[in-house]
Protein backbone atom coordinates (compact mmCIF):
# COMPACT_ATOMS: atom_id res chain seq x y z
CA UNK A 1 0.00 0.00 0.00
CA UNK A 2 1.29 3.32 -0.56
CA UNK A 3 0.34 5.48 1.94
CA UNK A 4 3.23 6.59 4.59
CA UNK A 5 1.28 8.45 6.65
CA UNK A 6 -1.29 6.58 7.62
CA UNK A 7 -2.74 3.45 8.69
CA UNK A 8 0.48 3.26 10.65
CA UNK A 9 -1.59 2.12 13.69
CA UNK A 10 -2.03 -1.45 14.48
CA UNK A 11 -5.61 -3.02 14.65
CA UNK A 12 -6.37 -2.82 18.28
CA UNK A 13 -6.73 -6.98 19.63
CA UNK A 14 -10.08 -6.94 20.51
CA UNK A 15 -10.86 -5.91 16.43
CA UNK A 16 -9.32 -8.53 15.58
CA UNK A 17 -11.21 -11.03 17.61
CA UNK A 18 -14.45 -12.17 17.18
CA UNK A 19 -16.84 -10.60 19.54
CA UNK A 20 -18.41 -12.98 21.83
CA UNK A 21 -21.55 -10.99 22.49
CA UNK A 22 -25.32 -12.37 23.54
CA UNK A 23 -27.79 -9.44 23.50
CA UNK A 24 -30.12 -9.23 26.38
CA UNK A 25 -34.00 -8.87 25.82
CA UNK A 26 -35.00 -5.73 24.83
CA UNK A 27 -38.61 -4.40 24.41
CA UNK A 28 -37.64 -2.42 21.31
CA UNK A 29 -40.11 -2.15 18.44
CA UNK A 30 -40.24 1.46 18.93
CA UNK A 31 -37.77 2.16 16.20
CA UNK A 32 -39.23 -0.60 13.97
CA UNK A 33 -42.73 1.29 14.21
CA UNK A 34 -41.31 4.26 13.52
CA UNK A 35 -39.70 2.84 10.62
CA UNK A 36 -43.05 1.46 9.42
CA UNK A 37 -45.03 4.58 10.03
CA UNK A 38 -42.46 6.62 8.21
CA UNK A 39 -42.19 4.13 4.72
CA UNK A 40 -45.96 3.96 4.91
CA UNK A 41 -46.23 7.67 4.64
CA UNK A 42 -43.48 7.42 1.75
CA UNK A 43 -45.16 4.96 -0.03
CA UNK A 44 -47.95 6.63 -0.20
CA UNK A 45 -46.42 10.07 -1.39
CA UNK A 46 -44.47 7.64 -4.29
CA UNK A 47 -47.78 6.26 -5.01
CA UNK A 48 -49.01 9.42 -5.44
CA UNK A 49 -47.03 9.40 -8.28
CA UNK A 50 -47.23 5.87 -9.81
CA UNK A 51 -49.15 5.77 -13.21
CA UNK A 52 -51.56 3.08 -11.84
CA UNK A 53 -54.14 5.35 -10.20
CA UNK A 54 -54.06 8.37 -11.62
CA UNK A 55 -56.83 8.83 -13.89
CA UNK A 56 -55.59 10.52 -16.80
CA UNK A 57 -58.10 13.90 -16.91
CA UNK A 58 -57.76 17.98 -17.09
CA UNK A 59 -56.93 18.11 -13.06
CA UNK A 60 -58.84 21.66 -13.54
CA UNK A 61 -61.75 19.85 -14.23
CA UNK A 62 -61.58 16.95 -11.51
CA UNK A 63 -61.16 19.85 -9.27
CA UNK A 64 -64.18 21.49 -10.47
CA UNK A 65 -65.78 18.80 -10.29
CA UNK A 66 -65.18 17.49 -6.87
CA UNK A 67 -66.25 21.48 -5.52
CA UNK A 68 -69.34 20.89 -7.00
CA UNK A 69 -69.94 18.13 -6.01
CA UNK A 70 -69.24 19.25 -2.30
CA UNK A 71 -71.26 22.25 -2.72
CA UNK A 72 -74.14 20.62 -4.11
CA UNK A 73 -74.27 17.69 -1.87
CA UNK A 74 -73.91 20.70 1.55
CA UNK A 75 -76.35 22.54 -0.60
CA UNK A 76 -79.47 19.62 -0.87
CA UNK A 77 -82.38 19.60 1.26
CA UNK A 78 -83.40 16.09 -0.49
CA UNK A 79 -82.94 12.52 1.07
CA UNK A 80 -82.70 10.75 -2.35
CA UNK A 81 -80.14 13.01 -3.84
CA UNK A 82 -78.03 12.42 -1.01
CA UNK A 83 -78.83 9.04 -1.46
CA UNK A 84 -77.69 9.04 -5.29
CA UNK A 85 -74.58 10.64 -4.07
CA UNK A 86 -73.79 7.73 -1.75
CA UNK A 87 -74.36 4.98 -4.30
CA UNK A 88 -72.56 6.89 -7.56
CA UNK A 89 -69.35 7.65 -5.07
CA UNK A 90 -69.33 4.05 -3.92
CA UNK A 91 -69.85 2.63 -7.26
CA UNK A 92 -67.18 4.89 -7.91
CA UNK A 93 -64.57 3.36 -5.67
CA UNK A 94 -65.59 -0.25 -6.09
CA UNK A 95 -63.57 0.87 -9.93
CA UNK A 96 -60.53 1.83 -7.96
CA UNK A 97 -57.49 -0.73 -7.20
CA UNK A 98 -57.81 -2.52 -3.79
CA UNK A 99 -55.17 -0.09 -2.00
CA UNK A 100 -57.03 3.23 -2.84
CA UNK A 101 -60.28 1.78 -1.96
CA UNK A 102 -58.94 0.46 1.74
CA UNK A 103 -57.71 4.19 1.92
CA UNK A 104 -60.24 5.97 0.91
CA UNK A 105 -62.98 3.90 3.22
CA UNK A 106 -60.73 3.70 5.86
CA UNK A 107 -60.24 7.65 6.26
CA UNK A 108 -64.04 8.15 5.19
CA UNK A 109 -65.69 5.79 7.72
CA UNK A 110 -63.03 7.58 10.46
CA UNK A 111 -64.86 10.41 9.79
CA UNK A 112 -68.33 9.80 9.28
CA UNK A 113 -67.75 8.08 12.88
CA UNK A 114 -66.33 10.88 14.27
CA UNK A 115 -69.13 13.08 12.67
CA UNK A 116 -71.59 9.97 14.34
CA UNK A 117 -70.12 10.93 17.45
CA UNK A 118 -70.72 14.35 17.62
CA UNK A 119 -74.18 14.39 16.42
CA UNK A 120 -74.84 11.47 18.47
CA UNK A 121 -76.83 14.00 21.20
CA UNK A 122 -79.02 15.26 18.41
CA UNK A 123 -80.70 11.64 18.57
CA UNK A 124 -81.69 11.94 22.32
CA UNK A 125 -83.12 15.04 21.34
CA UNK A 126 -85.69 13.23 18.80
CA UNK A 127 -83.32 15.18 16.17
CA UNK A 128 -82.90 11.84 13.44
CA UNK A 129 -82.99 13.79 10.47
CA UNK A 130 -79.59 15.85 11.23
CA UNK A 131 -78.37 11.98 11.68
CA UNK A 132 -80.11 10.70 8.20
CA UNK A 133 -79.02 13.98 6.25
CA UNK A 134 -75.30 15.21 7.54
CA UNK A 135 -74.08 11.46 8.18
CA UNK A 136 -74.35 10.42 4.63
CA UNK A 137 -73.30 14.18 3.40
CA UNK A 138 -70.14 14.03 5.57
CA UNK A 139 -69.32 10.29 4.06
CA UNK A 140 -69.80 11.01 0.55
CA UNK A 141 -68.29 14.40 0.47
CA UNK A 142 -64.73 13.13 1.88
CA UNK A 143 -64.67 9.94 -0.42
CA UNK A 144 -64.87 12.25 -3.26
CA UNK A 145 -62.38 14.64 -2.14
CA UNK A 146 -60.51 11.30 -1.17
CA UNK A 147 -60.52 10.11 -4.91
CA UNK A 148 -59.33 13.30 -6.01
CA UNK A 149 -56.60 13.47 -4.39
CA UNK A 150 -55.81 9.61 -4.95
CA UNK A 151 -56.34 9.62 -8.55
CA UNK A 152 -54.57 13.25 -9.72
CA UNK A 153 -50.54 14.08 -8.71
CA UNK A 154 -50.06 16.47 -6.25
CA UNK A 155 -48.16 18.48 -8.53
CA UNK A 156 -50.82 18.28 -11.24
CA UNK A 157 -53.36 19.86 -8.38
CA UNK A 158 -50.92 22.49 -7.07
CA UNK A 159 -50.72 23.78 -10.77
CA UNK A 160 -54.14 23.73 -11.11
CA UNK A 161 -55.09 25.80 -8.56
CA UNK A 162 -53.48 28.81 -11.00
CA UNK A 163 -56.99 28.87 -12.42
CA UNK A 164 -58.11 29.54 -9.49
CA UNK A 165 -56.51 33.00 -9.09
CA UNK A 166 -54.14 31.14 -6.65
CA UNK A 167 -50.30 33.40 -6.63
CA UNK A 168 -47.56 31.70 -8.70
CA UNK A 169 -45.78 31.82 -5.66
CA UNK A 170 -48.41 29.93 -3.38
CA UNK A 171 -48.16 27.31 -5.26
CA UNK A 172 -44.34 26.97 -5.58
CA UNK A 173 -43.97 27.09 -2.04
CA UNK A 174 -46.37 23.82 -2.44
CA UNK A 175 -44.83 22.13 -5.11
CA UNK A 176 -41.45 22.82 -2.52
CA UNK A 177 -43.35 21.69 0.69
CA UNK A 178 -44.21 18.33 -0.75
CA UNK A 179 -40.91 17.79 -2.62
CA UNK A 180 -39.03 18.68 0.87
CA UNK A 181 -41.26 16.66 3.20
CA UNK A 182 -40.39 13.69 0.85
CA UNK A 183 -36.82 14.45 0.34
CA UNK A 184 -36.52 15.06 4.21
CA UNK A 185 -38.29 11.66 4.86
CA UNK A 186 -36.30 8.99 3.09
CA UNK A 187 -33.42 11.37 4.91
CA UNK A 188 -34.81 10.49 7.94
CA UNK A 189 -35.81 6.87 7.36
CA UNK A 190 -32.04 6.32 6.36
CA UNK A 191 -31.57 7.93 9.79
CA UNK A 192 -33.56 5.28 11.62
CA UNK A 193 -32.36 2.47 9.66
CA UNK A 194 -28.73 3.73 10.91
CA UNK A 195 -30.34 3.51 14.50
CA UNK A 196 -31.73 0.11 13.67
CA UNK A 197 -28.48 -1.39 12.02
CA UNK A 198 -26.33 -0.33 15.44
CA UNK A 199 -29.20 -0.65 18.27
CA UNK A 200 -27.75 -3.64 18.92
CA UNK A 201 -28.12 -4.10 22.57
CA UNK A 202 -30.89 -2.45 25.51
CA UNK A 203 -30.99 1.34 24.68
CA UNK A 204 -31.86 3.08 27.36
CA UNK A 205 -31.97 6.10 25.63
CA UNK A 206 -34.03 5.79 22.73
CA UNK A 207 -35.08 9.57 22.77
CA UNK A 208 -32.07 11.07 22.68
CA UNK A 209 -31.36 8.87 19.48
CA UNK A 210 -34.73 10.26 18.44
CA UNK A 211 -33.69 13.89 19.39
CA UNK A 212 -30.62 13.20 17.47
CA UNK A 213 -32.46 12.69 14.16
CA UNK A 214 -34.58 15.77 14.65
CA UNK A 215 -31.72 18.18 15.39
CA UNK A 216 -29.30 16.48 12.59
CA UNK A 217 -32.64 16.77 10.08
CA UNK A 218 -33.46 20.26 11.38
CA UNK A 219 -29.55 20.67 10.21
CA UNK A 220 -30.14 19.38 6.61
CA UNK A 221 -33.16 21.12 5.69
CA UNK A 222 -31.28 24.16 6.49
CA UNK A 223 -28.65 23.10 4.33
CA UNK A 224 -30.86 22.21 1.45
CA UNK A 225 -33.22 25.50 1.81
CA UNK A 226 -29.65 27.66 1.80
CA UNK A 227 -28.47 25.61 -1.40
CA UNK A 228 -32.10 25.86 -3.07
CA UNK A 229 -31.75 29.58 -2.37
CA UNK A 230 -28.05 29.79 -3.85
CA UNK A 231 -29.44 27.72 -6.79
CA UNK A 232 -32.68 29.50 -7.74
CA UNK A 233 -30.50 32.66 -7.11
CA UNK A 234 -28.12 31.70 -9.73
CA UNK A 235 -30.53 30.84 -12.10
CA UNK A 236 -32.05 34.54 -11.86
CA UNK A 237 -34.52 34.25 -9.16
CA UNK A 238 -35.49 37.38 -7.87
CA UNK A 239 -39.14 37.05 -6.21
CA UNK A 240 -40.96 36.34 -9.58
CA UNK A 241 -41.80 33.02 -10.09
CA UNK A 242 -44.27 31.87 -13.15
CA UNK A 243 -46.26 28.62 -13.84
CA UNK A 244 -47.29 27.36 -16.97
CA UNK A 245 -49.98 24.90 -17.14
CA UNK A 246 -50.97 23.61 -20.86
CA UNK A 247 -53.87 21.37 -21.06
CA UNK A 248 -55.90 19.55 -23.68
CA UNK A 249 -59.55 18.80 -23.30
CA UNK A 250 -59.42 14.63 -23.01
CA UNK A 251 -62.40 12.35 -23.65
CA UNK A 252 -62.19 11.70 -20.22
CA UNK A 253 -62.81 15.13 -19.53
CA UNK A 254 -66.07 15.45 -21.33
CA UNK A 255 -67.33 12.52 -18.97
CA UNK A 256 -66.40 14.60 -15.50
CA UNK A 257 -68.75 17.29 -17.72
CA UNK A 258 -70.96 15.09 -18.37
CA UNK A 259 -71.52 13.71 -14.37
CA UNK A 260 -71.08 17.51 -13.07
CA UNK A 261 -74.46 18.65 -15.32
CA UNK A 262 -75.90 15.45 -14.44
CA UNK A 263 -76.06 16.05 -10.92
CA UNK A 264 -76.94 19.97 -11.68
CA UNK A 265 -79.73 18.67 -12.84
CA UNK A 266 -80.28 15.70 -10.53
CA UNK A 267 -79.85 18.84 -7.61
CA UNK A 268 -82.37 20.89 -9.51
CA UNK A 269 -84.93 18.65 -9.66
CA UNK A 270 -84.83 16.44 -6.43
CA UNK B 1 -20.67 -17.22 5.96
CA UNK B 2 -22.94 -15.37 3.46
CA UNK B 3 -25.00 -17.69 0.45
CA UNK B 4 -27.83 -16.35 -1.14
CA UNK B 5 -30.34 -18.30 -3.26
CA UNK B 6 -32.16 -17.39 -6.34
CA UNK B 7 -33.28 -14.16 -4.21
CA UNK B 8 -35.81 -11.78 -6.01
CA UNK B 9 -36.74 -8.02 -4.46
CA UNK B 10 -39.16 -5.60 -6.01
CA UNK B 11 -39.79 -1.77 -4.49
CA UNK B 12 -43.16 -1.11 -5.00
CA UNK B 13 -43.54 -3.68 -8.31
CA UNK B 14 -40.42 -2.24 -10.06
CA UNK B 15 -37.84 -5.30 -9.84
CA UNK B 16 -34.50 -4.16 -8.03
CA UNK B 17 -33.05 -7.47 -7.62
CA UNK B 18 -33.59 -10.28 -10.15
CA UNK B 19 -32.44 -14.04 -9.19
CA UNK B 20 -29.20 -13.48 -7.26
CA UNK B 21 -27.60 -16.63 -6.27
CA UNK B 22 -23.98 -16.41 -4.91
CA UNK B 23 -21.92 -16.92 -2.07
CA UNK B 24 -19.42 -15.26 0.13
CA UNK B 25 -17.14 -16.77 2.25
CA UNK B 26 -15.32 -15.37 5.53
CA UNK B 27 -12.56 -13.25 4.94
CA UNK B 28 -12.98 -12.26 1.47
CA UNK B 29 -13.10 -9.53 0.05
CA UNK B 30 -15.90 -8.60 -2.71
CA UNK B 31 -16.24 -5.53 -4.82
CA UNK B 32 -20.07 -4.90 -5.82
CA UNK B 33 -19.88 -3.53 -10.03
CA UNK B 34 -22.34 -2.39 -11.62
CA UNK B 35 -24.00 0.54 -13.72
CA UNK B 36 -26.73 2.91 -11.58
CA UNK B 37 -29.93 1.56 -10.75
CA UNK B 38 -28.45 -2.00 -11.08
CA UNK B 39 -29.41 -3.21 -7.71
CA UNK B 40 -26.22 -2.55 -5.74
CA UNK B 41 -27.39 -0.77 -3.31
CA UNK B 42 -30.40 -3.31 -2.16
CA UNK B 43 -28.32 -6.05 -2.25
CA UNK B 44 -26.36 -4.58 0.23
CA UNK B 45 -29.45 -3.22 2.17
CA UNK B 46 -30.62 -6.96 1.87
CA UNK B 47 -27.32 -8.38 3.21
CA UNK B 48 -28.18 -6.01 6.93
CA UNK B 49 -31.47 -6.92 7.00
CA UNK B 50 -33.44 -3.38 5.85
CA UNK B 51 -35.22 -5.20 2.89
CA UNK B 52 -36.16 -9.09 3.15
CA UNK B 53 -36.39 -11.15 -0.26
CA UNK B 54 -39.72 -11.60 -1.83
CA UNK B 55 -38.47 -14.68 -3.25
CA UNK B 56 -35.37 -16.73 -2.49
CA UNK B 57 -33.01 -17.89 0.46
CA UNK B 58 -30.41 -15.53 2.71
CA UNK B 59 -28.58 -17.18 5.28
CA UNK B 60 -25.78 -15.35 7.34
CA UNK B 61 -23.76 -18.09 8.99
CA UNK B 62 -26.16 -21.00 10.06
CA UNK B 63 -28.98 -18.69 10.02
CA UNK B 64 -31.30 -18.20 7.49
CA UNK B 65 -32.29 -13.94 7.85
CA UNK B 66 -35.79 -13.63 6.83
CA UNK B 67 -38.60 -10.67 8.29
CA UNK B 68 -40.12 -13.13 10.57
CA UNK B 69 -37.00 -13.71 12.39
CA UNK B 70 -35.81 -9.97 12.26
CA UNK B 71 -38.75 -9.36 14.17
CA UNK B 72 -36.88 -11.09 17.51
CA UNK B 73 -35.17 -8.04 18.83
CA UNK B 74 -32.42 -10.73 20.31
CA UNK B 75 -31.75 -12.46 17.03
CA UNK B 76 -31.92 -9.19 15.04
CA UNK B 77 -29.39 -7.46 17.25
CA UNK B 78 -26.93 -10.04 17.15
CA UNK B 79 -27.01 -10.01 13.72
CA UNK B 80 -26.26 -6.19 13.36
CA UNK B 81 -23.36 -6.70 15.34
CA UNK B 82 -21.67 -9.21 13.14
CA UNK B 83 -22.44 -7.25 10.08
CA UNK B 84 -21.95 -3.65 9.93
CA UNK B 85 -22.99 -1.11 6.98
CA UNK B 86 -21.43 2.12 6.07
CA UNK B 87 -24.10 3.96 4.32
CA UNK B 88 -23.52 5.76 0.99
CA UNK B 89 -24.49 9.07 2.42
CA UNK B 90 -22.54 9.59 5.50
CA UNK B 91 -24.87 12.38 6.82
CA UNK B 92 -27.76 9.57 7.06
CA UNK B 93 -25.81 7.83 9.28
CA UNK B 94 -24.46 9.99 11.98
CA UNK B 95 -26.68 10.94 14.51
CA UNK B 96 -25.15 11.55 17.68
CA UNK B 97 -24.03 15.10 19.25
CA UNK B 98 -20.46 14.72 19.51
CA UNK B 99 -17.95 12.29 17.66
CA UNK B 100 -17.27 10.21 20.65
CA UNK B 101 -20.85 9.50 21.58
CA UNK B 102 -21.46 8.55 17.87
CA UNK B 103 -18.46 6.05 17.96
CA UNK B 104 -19.66 4.90 21.78
CA UNK B 105 -23.19 4.03 20.71
CA UNK B 106 -22.68 0.77 19.89
CA UNK B 107 -20.61 -0.44 22.61
CA UNK B 108 -23.06 1.11 24.71
CA UNK B 109 -25.60 -0.88 23.37
CA UNK B 110 -23.77 -3.90 23.94
CA UNK B 111 -23.53 -3.36 27.54
CA UNK B 112 -19.60 -2.50 27.56
CA UNK B 113 -19.05 -0.51 30.75
CA UNK B 114 -17.13 2.95 30.48
CA UNK B 115 -13.85 1.66 30.39
CA UNK B 116 -14.09 -0.59 27.80
CA UNK B 117 -16.24 2.06 26.27
CA UNK B 118 -13.28 4.42 25.70
CA UNK B 119 -10.65 2.17 25.01
CA UNK B 120 -13.08 0.71 21.90
CA UNK B 121 -13.67 5.15 20.67
CA UNK B 122 -10.42 5.72 21.95
CA UNK B 123 -8.67 2.94 19.55
CA UNK B 124 -11.30 3.81 16.65
CA UNK B 125 -10.61 6.91 16.56
CA UNK B 126 -6.41 6.74 16.79
CA UNK B 127 -7.02 3.60 13.78
CA UNK B 128 -9.02 6.60 11.70
CA UNK B 129 -6.95 9.78 12.84
CA UNK B 130 -9.59 11.56 14.11
CA UNK B 131 -9.02 11.63 17.63
CA UNK B 132 -9.29 15.80 17.29
CA UNK B 133 -12.42 15.51 16.22
CA UNK B 134 -13.67 13.73 19.37
CA UNK B 135 -15.58 16.48 20.58
CA UNK B 136 -17.42 17.96 17.58
CA UNK B 137 -20.26 17.81 15.64
CA UNK B 138 -20.43 15.27 13.42
CA UNK B 139 -22.83 17.36 11.14
CA UNK B 140 -19.94 19.81 10.83
CA UNK B 141 -17.08 17.49 9.48
CA UNK B 142 -16.16 17.64 6.40
CA UNK B 143 -17.04 14.71 3.66
CA UNK B 144 -14.13 13.00 4.49
CA UNK B 145 -14.49 13.23 7.82
CA UNK B 146 -17.46 12.62 8.42
CA UNK B 147 -16.99 9.07 6.14
CA UNK B 148 -14.15 8.55 8.44
CA UNK B 149 -16.74 8.73 11.72
CA UNK B 150 -18.87 6.35 10.49
CA UNK B 151 -16.33 3.65 9.72
CA UNK B 152 -15.59 4.31 13.28
CA UNK B 153 -18.82 4.11 14.15
CA UNK B 154 -19.22 0.97 12.86
CA UNK B 155 -15.89 -0.34 13.82
CA UNK B 156 -16.25 -0.01 17.33
CA UNK B 157 -19.12 -3.26 17.52
CA UNK B 158 -16.64 -5.14 16.08
CA UNK B 159 -18.19 -6.69 12.98
CA UNK B 160 -17.06 -9.80 11.19
CA UNK B 161 -18.47 -8.28 7.94
CA UNK B 162 -18.48 -4.62 6.59
CA UNK B 163 -20.69 -3.42 4.42
CA UNK B 164 -20.22 -0.32 2.41
CA UNK B 165 -22.10 1.55 0.56
CA UNK B 166 -19.77 3.68 -2.42
CA UNK B 167 -17.45 4.62 -0.04
CA UNK B 168 -15.33 6.80 -2.22
CA UNK B 169 -18.01 9.03 -3.53
CA UNK B 170 -17.56 12.34 -3.05
CA UNK B 171 -13.62 11.78 -1.01
CA UNK B 172 -10.57 13.56 -2.36
CA UNK B 173 -7.71 11.55 -3.39
CA UNK B 174 -5.95 11.69 -0.39
CA UNK B 175 -8.86 10.54 1.83
CA UNK B 176 -9.72 8.02 -1.25
CA UNK B 177 -6.01 6.41 -0.61
CA UNK B 178 -6.52 6.19 2.65
CA UNK B 179 -9.57 4.27 2.73
CA UNK B 180 -8.28 1.54 0.14
CA UNK B 181 -5.43 0.94 2.41
CA UNK B 182 -7.49 1.02 5.56
CA UNK B 183 -9.94 -1.48 4.38
CA UNK B 184 -7.03 -3.66 2.68
CA UNK B 185 -5.71 -3.82 6.65
CA UNK B 186 -9.17 -4.79 7.67
CA UNK B 187 -8.96 -7.34 5.04
CA UNK B 188 -5.91 -8.57 6.14
CA UNK B 189 -7.15 -9.27 9.91
CA UNK B 190 -9.57 -11.36 9.18
CA UNK B 191 -12.20 -9.07 7.94
CA UNK B 192 -15.09 -9.56 5.28
CA UNK B 193 -15.25 -6.68 3.50
CA UNK B 194 -18.13 -6.09 0.91
CA UNK B 195 -18.35 -2.94 -1.09
CA UNK B 196 -20.11 -1.54 -3.87
CA UNK B 197 -18.31 0.96 -6.49
CA UNK B 198 -18.42 2.69 -9.81
CA UNK B 199 -14.05 3.18 -9.05
CA UNK B 200 -12.98 1.05 -11.42
CA UNK B 201 -9.57 2.85 -10.84
CA UNK B 202 -9.67 1.54 -7.25
CA UNK B 203 -11.89 -1.77 -7.26
CA UNK B 204 -8.84 -3.99 -7.65
CA UNK B 205 -7.32 -2.49 -5.14
CA UNK B 206 -10.08 -2.83 -2.34
CA UNK B 207 -11.63 -6.22 -3.53
CA UNK B 208 -10.31 -9.88 -4.59
CA UNK B 209 -13.60 -10.92 -6.37
CA UNK B 210 -15.96 -8.65 -8.62
CA UNK B 211 -19.83 -9.20 -9.07
CA UNK B 212 -21.05 -7.62 -11.90
CA UNK B 213 -24.57 -6.85 -11.90
CA UNK B 214 -26.55 -6.08 -15.32
CA UNK B 215 -28.56 -3.62 -16.12
CA UNK B 216 -31.61 -6.05 -15.68
CA UNK B 217 -30.94 -6.43 -11.83
CA UNK B 218 -29.34 -9.91 -12.29
CA UNK B 219 -25.75 -11.21 -11.77
CA UNK B 220 -23.85 -10.87 -14.99
CA UNK B 221 -20.12 -11.61 -13.99
CA UNK B 222 -18.67 -13.35 -10.84
CA UNK B 223 -14.90 -13.30 -11.77
CA UNK B 224 -11.11 -12.19 -9.79
CA UNK B 225 -11.30 -8.34 -9.86
CA UNK B 226 -7.92 -8.30 -12.54
CA UNK B 227 -9.72 -10.92 -14.68
CA UNK B 228 -12.81 -8.73 -14.43
CA UNK B 229 -11.70 -5.35 -15.29
CA UNK B 230 -9.54 -7.13 -18.45
CA UNK B 231 -13.56 -7.79 -19.75
CA UNK B 232 -13.91 -4.68 -21.65
CA UNK B 233 -16.88 -5.93 -23.66
CA UNK B 234 -18.68 -7.05 -20.62
CA UNK B 235 -18.29 -4.01 -18.84
CA UNK B 236 -19.37 -2.16 -22.03
CA UNK B 237 -22.50 -4.40 -22.22
CA UNK B 238 -23.40 -3.57 -18.55
CA UNK B 239 -23.20 0.47 -19.28
CA UNK B 240 -20.93 0.53 -16.68
CA UNK B 241 -18.09 2.17 -19.32
CA UNK B 242 -18.01 3.42 -22.39
CA UNK B 243 -15.78 2.78 -25.43
CA UNK B 244 -12.64 4.90 -24.41
CA UNK B 245 -12.12 2.43 -21.51
CA UNK B 246 -9.02 0.24 -21.26
CA UNK B 247 -6.40 -1.37 -19.17
CA UNK B 248 -2.92 -1.23 -18.72
CA UNK B 249 -0.85 -4.36 -19.76
CA UNK B 250 0.76 -4.18 -16.22
CA UNK B 251 -2.71 -4.42 -14.14
CA UNK B 252 -0.70 -3.53 -11.12
CA UNK B 253 -0.07 0.17 -11.66
CA UNK B 254 -1.48 2.48 -9.50
CA UNK B 255 -1.06 5.94 -10.94
CA UNK B 256 -3.58 8.63 -12.02
CA UNK B 257 -3.01 9.46 -15.56
CA UNK B 258 -4.64 11.00 -18.86
CA UNK B 259 -4.13 9.78 -22.57
CA UNK B 260 -4.50 12.73 -24.94
CA UNK B 261 -4.66 10.41 -28.13
CA UNK B 262 -6.99 7.79 -28.80
CA UNK B 263 -4.65 5.84 -31.38
CA UNK B 264 -2.42 4.37 -28.91
CA UNK B 265 -5.48 1.93 -27.81
CA UNK B 266 -6.71 -0.95 -29.67
CA UNK B 267 -9.86 -3.05 -28.71
CA UNK B 268 -10.37 -1.18 -25.84
CA UNK B 269 -6.83 -2.03 -24.23
CA UNK B 270 -3.81 -0.09 -24.57
CA UNK B 271 -1.25 -1.11 -26.99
Amino acid sequence: MINDDINQNALPQWLIKTEAYAPSRDSAPFIQKSIITLLRILSRIHAQNAKAHIIQANPVIKMLYTFLFVLLLSMTGSLSFVAIAVVYQLAVLSLMRTEVLLGVVKVSLGVALFTFIVLLPTIFYGNFYSMQMILPKVFAAVVAVNLLSHTTRWNELTASVKYFHVPDLFIFVLDITIKYILLLGEFSLHMLYAVQLRSVGKNRNKVLSFSGIGGTLFLKSREMAEDMVAAMTCRGFSGEYRVYTKYRFRKMDALYVLIMALFVLLFIYT
Amino acid sequence: MIVLKDVTFSYAGIKALSHISLQILAGESVALLGANGSGKSTLLKLLNGIVSPDHGTYHFGDDEITHKKLQNTTFAKKFHQRIGFVFQNSDTQLFCTSVYDEVAFGPRQMGCDEAETKKRVDDCLALLGIQAFAERTPYHLSGGEKRKVAIASVLSLNPEVLVLDEPMNGLDPRTERWLVAFLDQLNKAGKTIITSTHNLALVQEISHRSILFGEDHTIVADLPTEELLTQADLLKQVNLVDATYHVHADSHHHHYHMHYTHGDHENGFLK
